[in-house]
């Protein structure tokens, strides 16, 4: 199921005045992986993410993606290696269509340069042509071609979590980052959210996701890392993370109303 | 029944699409109908809507505070104005390197501040507006003619052909306008374009998605800046004549409102805001002091009760 490791982090660690967010963090993921990364409120996940694409430098330790080390490279070069991500707190271009925004995802494949832009060139007709055509392939598939031209931030919320997700998937990552993919969706909004998840490894997507839900996080990752307190507390597949006794205490510890298992 | 109204609805949009080309084919009279005094308002006009969408591009399309365009206006009206009267170039030929050195210029100066936050690069360009302004009227490298400026700009030829006349700049304008327009609308569909939306709207998920913001937001100062030189040229010959004066704080500050006002991103909107803020004063020029006073009122309450512009941007897709 999976290969070699595709991302791995060595002793990563990062410090935001005193505070020691993340420390010592080494984990890889292998290549066709679908990796969870969990810990109680404030463990540091989303600082690991913010590292991993360059918005934050870690002050030590390495980052190495397909083989290269892409420690402290600004968020657009780590894109342009092949990573893409989500946020926890959606982030779409307000006041533009859902084709716009995901044309967003294209922009690392698209070639013309801005004089051409300028001049609207025939050559920059058709490849604008072939890049709405891609886009509207996908959203087909994710079940958004009939909001193609409605406006993103006024569309229901796990419509928008879609289509932040359909601005990644365009762009063909070889890592894709979720950060709370089924926060603020329903039951069933979320069990399909698994399915589409799956459905992206299939296609090839390496997967890293921090997750609240339970439901989603046991369901679907092949492997799992617990982090709290910026420090690695455990890893291994779903069913050994529901009982490892460090997992247990620090979720209950926590006095979190979090269930580790379901 | 329902053909027929297929059939009128069609003829309305032909119509509509009509309107377009028919309004520009009827511009071509302007000059042999109106005045010669309404000729040059309406030259003048196209002059600074161009100005103005040059400065929508920096503000309104790729959201930076930039409170100094008046300088690469300022910069293309002196390149020409020295060129010509210095070194004896045809108008014509001066007008690239009008252009490349107000875009040179516009790199120059934003590369250091595109990473400000809003409010800082604000201040940081109107900073850039006051010493442009006091070295023209410094005279610092001998050729600008100090606070009096430049006078004797000459008229451009088209082969041998002297465009000296009102009604031949007010095509040249025009033209210019309309390739303006063209370049606005090709934006629109373009990959720049976008990127330019993207950075405004969100910046950190644009650079995530593989955006060079840095890269971005200094080509969009390179091309309203050299948008706004090429402007400068025409009115350097318009006046005939540049000074200090033309291009002070005050102007920039009637651009940022034009764009702010009329609508950002929006065509009609610049251009409607373009006409409220130079045309209308020139046509009221009796009524003084009044029509200022009129106008800050109607800025205040455009931004109170219609902060979005009065001719918005159409929220629709490419």
């Amino acid at each position: 199921m999976s290969g070699a490791a595709l991302l791995e982090l060595h002793d990563i660690g990062i410090s935001f005045g005193g505070l020691r967010a993340v420390d010592a963090l080494s984990f890889a993921v292998d290549e066709g992986q679908i990796k969870g990364l969990i810990g109680p409120n404030g463990a540091g996940k989303t600082t690991v993410f913010n590292m991993v694409t360059g918005v934050y430098r870690p002050t030590d330790g390495r980052i190495r993606f397909a083989g290269e080390d892409i420690t402290g490279r600004s968020p657009h070069r780590v894109a342009a290696r092949g990573i893409m991500r989500t946020f926890q707190t959606i982030r779409l271009f307000a006041g533009m269509t859902v084709l716009e925004n995901v044309l967003a995802g294209q922009h690392l494949r698209t070639r013309q340069t801005w004089w051409q832009s300028l001049l609207a060139t025939p050559g920059q007709r058709r490849e604008e042509a072939e890049l709405v055509e891609r886009t509207l392939a996908t959203l087909e598939r994710l079940d958004l071609a009939d909001v193609a031209n409605e406006v993103a931030t006024a569309l229901p919320y796990g419509m928008q979590r879609r289509v932040e997700l359909a601005r990644t998937l365009v762009a063909d990552p070889k890592l894709l980052i979720l950060d709370e993919p089924a926060a603020g969706l329903n039951d069933m909004e979320s069990s399909a959210l698994n399915d589409t998840i799956r459905g992206i490894r299939d296609a090839g997507v390496t997967v890293l996701l921090v997750e609240h839900d339970m439901n989603v996080v046991m369901n679907v990752t092949d492997s799992i890392v617990v982090i709290n307190f910026g420090r690695k507390i455990a890893e291994g597949t779903p069913g050994e993370i529901q009982t490892h006794p460090a997992v247990v205490e620090a979720y209950l510890g926590q006095d979190d109303d979090e269930e580790v298992a379901t | 029944m329902a053909a027929a109204a297929a059939g009128r609805g069609g003829r309305l949009a032909l119509a509509r699409r009509a309107l377009g080309p028919l309004m520009w084919v009827a511009g071509l009279a302007v000059p042999i109908v109106l005045a010669s005094s309404w000729v040059s308002i309406l030259a003048i006009f196209a002059i600074y809507a161009v100005v103005a969408l040059s400065q929508d591009i920096v503000l309104g399309r790729a959201g930076m505070y930039d409170m100094g365009h008046a300088v690469y206006f300022g910069v293309g009206a002196y390149v020409t104005a020295i060129l010509n009267t210095r070194f004896h170039w045809p108008i014509f030929a001066t007008w690239p390197v009008a252009i490349v050195v107000a875009a040179v210029i516009g790199v120059a100066l934003s590369a250091p501040i595109v990473k400000l936050r809003g409010d800082y690069l604000l201040v940081a360009t109107i900073g850039f507006n006051i010493i442009f302004v006091l070295a023209m009227s410094n005279d610092v490298f001998g050729l600008t003619g100090g606070p009096d400026g430049i006078f004797g700009v000459g008229v451009p030829h088209v082969l041998s052909l002297a465009l000296s006349s009102q009604g031949a700049l007010f095509y040249l304008d025009w033209l210019v306008l309309a390739l303006v327009l063209l370049i606005m609308r090709n934006l629109e569909r373009s990959r720049v374009g976008r990127v330019f939306r993207y950075l405004k709207e969100d910046e950190l998920a644009a650079t995530t998605l593989g955006v060079d913001a840095r890269y971005y937001k200094i080509l969009a100062f390179a091309i309203g800046a050299g948008l706004a030189g090429a402007a400068g040229t025409l009115f350097a010959v318009q006046l005939a004549s540049v000074s200090p004066g033309s291009f002070v704080f005050t102007e920039s500050v009637t651009l940022f409102a034009i764009v702010l006002v009329g609508g950002q991103a929006s065509i009609p909107g610049v251009l409607l805001g373009t006409a409220l803020m130079f045309v209308v004063p020139q046509v009221f020029r009796g009524l003084a002091q009044y029509r200022y006073f009129a106008f800050g009122i109607a800025m205040i309450l455009v931004m109170v009760l219609r902060p979005q512009g009065i001719w918005p941007r159409r929220r629709s897709g490419p």
